[in-house]
């Protein structure tokens, strides 16, 4: 759960209060579900969004490698979680961007926060060595101060921040793969009673789908155990040196951007054990207990290929067969496990 | 993941000292929580490859700027991590244009609007774009 580090006072007078949480999106959309009243923590809002994914898509490249994905796009979580509780919102894209920073201090003046999807390269309150060319960042504008925004950002700090106006528009309108283009959204109105029971089962039998359904095998379990093919044969056909940089890549997905552990396992398995609370199911609860059985297993992958790529001279020890082979574990039984909660979703009652 | 097992180590340069990520892990009672986690070896090692692959692209291109191969336009595409595409929507220059514009000799003959253009795409001033750094 998160915990109130610091608050802030808005524009029209409100009281915003700052939380801690493990990834950007899902962080930024509890927060302004919270500003509007409705409290529903971190994982509840990844569970409903659907926010669990596996995808390889080796077309987009970023840093010049391809991007594997364990959530699904950007956006989207909040784009879903709205939907499915019934709140109105706003989400924009700019042609221009001085169009889009008049609008988004026009709406904090009202004393309405809202989200921005931001590049982490032209934020210089980054640390140093996160400030890669993404545009996937999202934070929160509380309000306009003498150094340009007062910015609550849930994922990376504990506390909130100042960014300038120069590092905004950058980072907002700047060019790259996935870009931005000013994307600013925040809920309208929310409903205060929404049907928790309805979103979550619709959200857990969207992820089953994303994850068993979607019949391309670049995505869901099937894109698992392709890339886990492909990591057993890398080191034939790349080089070793090379087979380490794209092992790299990839756990830089699994757990360098704020997933919470594992790739957002963790947070899957921290939702279905408070969907179990809601629902009474104890079905549900052991599903909890086996995500995060696989979610250990990711967590063992890491490790084994972070060896894999130490000892990247030497070549002993662990070998891409074990680091391919953990995951076609993975693979396996996160197949079973999406079967199985379709079937126990089957039966719950909205 | 139990609480405990959150890995909490002393990676001061990656997060720069203040940096903390959430991580969602059990307590003793079989609940989740979410763990503020001060670093992890494995993330810095995984940061610090694509970190030192970026630093030594950028060094080699003004490696090469110095030795008269790349223009100055191509050091700052690579400090600003850009690829041709995206510095020329940047900038509003077609990418066949920015891509002759990496030779020294084609560069050497821009006009200055031209140059303008380029300098606000990579947020530096136009004297700096017709010179690179002389020490890494």
């Amino acid at each position: 759960m998160t915990t109130p580090v610091t608050t802030e006072t808005l524009a029209n007078g409100k009281t915003y209060t700052h939380c801690t949480a493990a990834h950007c999106e899902t962080g930024v959309t509890s927060a302004l579900f919270f500003d509007k009243g409705l409290h529903l923590s971190e994982p509840m809002i990844f569970g409903i969004g659907s926010g669990l994914f596996f995808g390889h898509l080796p077309f987009i490249k970023w840093t010049g490698l391809p991007i594997t994905t364990f959530r699904s796009m950007p956006g989207l979580v909040f784009k879903k979680t709205a939907k499915r509780l019934g709140a109105k919102v706003c989400r924009k894209r700019f042609r221009s961007p001085q169009k889009g920073m008049d609008e988004l201090r026009r709406v904090i003046r009202t004393g309405q926060i809202a989200a921005v999807t931001t590049n982490v390269y032209w934020l210089s309150f980054f640390p140093r060595r996160y400030r890669f060319n993404f545009s996937g960042h999202n934070f929160i504008v509380l309000y306009e101060n003498e150094n340009g925004f007062r910015i609550s950002d849930p994922a990376l700090m504990e506390y909130t921040t100042d960014c300038s106006v120069y590092d905004m528009e950058r980072a907002r309108f700047a060019r790259g793969p996935m870009e931005a283009r000013g994307l600013m959204y925040y809920p309208m109105c929310v409903n205060p009673n929404p049907d928790i029971r309805k979103a979550c089962i619709d959200g857990m039998l969207d992820t089953c789908n994303q994850m068993l359904k979607i019949p391309i095998p670049l995505f869901g379990v099937k894109g698992i155990r392709l890339v886990a093919r492909k990591i057993i044969k890398w080191p034939e056909k790349l080089g070793y040196v090379e087979a380490c940089r794209q092992l790299a890549h990839i756990l830089r997905f699994q757990e360098e951007m704020g997933t919470g552990g594992a790739g957002f396992r963790y947070m899957f398995a921290a939702f279905l054990q408070e969907a179990a609370e809601l629902f009474e199911s104890p079905e549900l609860n052991e599903l909890s207990n086996e995500m995060t059985a696989i979610g250990d297993i990711w967590r063992d992958f890491a490790v084994v290929s972070s060896r894999i790529i130490k000892q990247r001279k030497s070549k002993k020890e662990e070998t891409f067969d074990k680091a391919g082979g953990l995951m076609l574990i993975c693979a396996g039984r996160e197949g079973e496990l999406f079967k199985n909660l379709r079937d126990v979703v089957g039966k719950l009652k909205a | 993941m139990k609480v405990k097992e959150v890995p909490q180590d002393d990676v001061p340069d990656f997060t720069e000292g203040w940096l903390k990520k959430g991580n969602y892990a059990l307590d003793d009672k079989g609940k989740y929580v979410m763990v503020p986690s001060k670093g992890w070896v494995v993330d810095e090692m995984v940061n610090r490859m694509a970190y030192e692959e970026y630093q030594a692209k950028v060094e080699e291109t003004r490696k090469a700027v110095l030795a008269g191969k790349q223009s100055p336009l191509a050091y700052y595409m690579e400090l600003r991590q850009l690829i041709p595409k995206f510095l020329g929507k940047t900038a509003g220059i077609a990418t066949f244009r920015v891509k002759r514009h990496l030779r020294p000799e084609i560069f050497a003959k821009l006009k200055p609007d031209v140059l303008d253009c380029y300098a606000k795409a990579l947020a530096i001033t136009r004297k700096e774009l017709n010179t690179v750094p002389r020490n890494p």
